[in-house]
């Protein structure tokens, strides 16, 4: 899992990265509606929309290559099932299943590759996201990578003991990694009671006050307009017939 | 399997979006006691758990091995609204960090997953825990949990149009049955594992639970959600079958309802239309049900005051 080139792309500092984080999230609706409403998605609209966003990474100044190919990480699935179009003869689902998909993986990863995730934790509060839904996703992203940190170590460090993860019949093996995800599950347990006392000792109630009000400034609502007109406009220009 | 952004037709992630709002909506209100309890940082952390979780590997044998999707782990641990809840963080770190199923076609994972997924998951468990079955029932949860998940997002793939051959659809229909058993077997493992460590992290069941209504809502969401599987697999085989056995003509004039075809012809957009339809057949089907159920509550009460 490569989760610290996500969190250090979206510590960097541009005009994107300071965009307002409910305003992006509004842009990006609206590009994925535009993508997914487009019909038929020829290659012309795919070239189109990719442009929009390719044009949104460099702003954002963050590397092309890597974003390309972090976006390529819904390819698989969805060349599976472009493959069983295209074995029925649907070439042209197959390819827009294809380019549809990347376009909007794309859009969605120069979302997260642009905004730290606590301002967009806050961003989503902001747009009526329930609040204890923001408080556990708050917390699952604290601690997803102290947890599977631990997972990581406890492998090791049983497979240093020559555990029957790896050896051994079927049987045995499925007992052992039972019992490896009952202790993990234990650990976990045992940290989430920790934080509490510990937040619950800070004062904790039940809400996280931020230090900071974000407030729109005229760039968002220049950058709201701008993508959102791009956005509408590529939708209604590729849909006229040729 | 999370659906990726670009392969749902409009009204189906439309819909599909407005039937989970209200539904996570709901079952974060009921898990808002959670907040006042301390339970917060423990749903958070049992989401990170479940993404850990996936790097164990669990061998199946023929050199194959899966792992934890944990929809019936939570519910079972956590009650079913926290662990709807945790699902949908999960999917929304998934989908945003991730690139793992589309953002607008996240209602629709949500739906299918974190809301059919946990009720699946949990029906089985609540209803014959306490019992003799209590093995089966903990197998049953897992199986449920990823079976139900599988079909409707099969279904709504097919819904929006994505071609795929009836041969294909059956095949991923025992692909799906295969890791649904694999999930029920994980399930059961780290259960009777997590019952050994300390009996209080699984949730209680009610002893006296109706198993008959048990029976009765499992049935409907296997009929729910195979159903529809089958049915966008198979467009027309109700009525292919109605012509086959020749009652096609007495059907047709029997079912001549006021949403013939199921299409509200007084609006233009064609999907609208459709959609419309369906949501004035169900308010139809609703008021049916109600004053049945009426009639037979006031029957009931007569019989008793007899």
């Amino acid at each position: 899992m490569h989760y610290d080139v996500l969190e250090r792309w979206s510590r960097g500092d541009s005009y994107f990265h300071r965009l307002d984080a409910r305003v992006k999230i509004l842009a990006l609706l609206l590009y994925l509606v535009a993508v997914a409403t487009t019909h038929p998605f020829t290659w012309s609209a795919f070239a189109a929309f990719a442009a929009l966003a390719v044009s949104g990474v460099i702003a954002a100044r963050l590397p092309l290559g890597g974003m390309l190919a972090r976006a390529a990480v819904v390819l698989p699935f969805s060349a599976t099932f472009a493959a069983i179009s295209a074995l029925t003869g649907e070439m042209e689902t197959a390819s827009s299943l294809l380019a549809k998909s990347y376009a909007s993986a794309l859009g969605v990863l120069l979302l997260a590759a642009s905004t730290a995730m606590p301002s967009l934790l806050d961003a989503a509060s902001a747009l009526g996201f329930p609040r204890v839904l923001v408080l556990v996703l708050q917390f699952l992203y604290r601690y997803l990578f102290v947890v599977t940190d631990q997972a990581q170590r406890m492998r090791s460090a049983a497979l240093c003991r020559g555990s029957a993860l790896r050896r051994g019949p079927v049987r045995e093996r499925f007992r052992a990694a039972s019992g490896a995800l009952a202790v993990l599950f234990a650990r976990s347990y045992e940290k989430a009671e920790g934080i509490e006392r510990a937040m619950v000792a800070r004062g904790f109630d039940g809400r996280i006050h931020l230090l900071y009000s974000p407030r729109l400034a005229w760039r968002d609502a220049v950058f709201l307009a701008v993508a959102a007109s791009a956005a509408i406009g590529l939708r209604f220009l590729l849909t006229i017939p040729a | 399997m999370h659906i990726p952004d670009g392969f749902l037709s409009t009204p189906v992630w439309a819909c599909a979006g407005a039937a989970s709002v209200p539904g996570v909506a709901y079952f974060a209100r009921r898990s808002r006691a959670a907040l006042e309890d301390g339970q917060v940082p423990l749903m958070g952390v049992m989401g990170a758990f479940v993404f850990a979780a996936q790097m164990i590997n669990f061998p199946v044998g023929v050199g194959t091995s899966g792992h934890l999707v944990g929809g019936a782990l939570l519910a079972i641990t956590l009650g079913p609204a926290a662990a709807c809840v945790v699902m949908t963080a999960i999917l929304t770190v998934q989908a945003l960090l991730f690139q793992d199923g589309g953002v607008l076609a996240l209602g629709a994972n949500v739906f299918n997953m974190a809301i059919a997924g946990v009720v699946a998951g949990y029906l089985p468990y609540h209803y014959w825990g306490a019992t003799r079955h209590r093995g089966l029932a903990v197998f049953c949860a897992g199986f449920l949990s990823v079976f139900v998940s599988a079909c409707l997002a099969m279904s709504q793939l097919l819904l929006s149009g994505v071609p795929m051959p009836p041969a294909v659809a059956m095949l991923s229909l025992a692909l799906f049955a295969a890791s649904a058993a694999m999930e029920g077997g994980i399930t059961l493992a780290v259960v009777g594992a997590l019952e050994r460590l300390n009996p209080r992290w699984v949730q209680g069941t009610e002893r006296n639970a109706r198993s008959g209504v048990g029976v009765i809502l499992v049935t409907a969401l296997l009929l729910a959600s195979v159903g529809a599987l089958l049915a966008s697999a198979l467009p027309d085989g109700l009525e292919r079958l109605a012509e086959n056995v020749g009652i096609a003509g007495q059907a047709k004039a029997l079912l001549a309802s006021p949403f013939a075809d199921y299409e509200a012809r007084f609006l233009q957009v064609e999907w609208l239309r459709k959609a419309v339809a369906g949501i004035l057949g169900l308010g139809v089907v609703y008021a049916a049900c109600l004053g049945f159920g009426k009639i037979a509550a006031r029957r009931s009460g007569a019989a008793r005051s007899v």
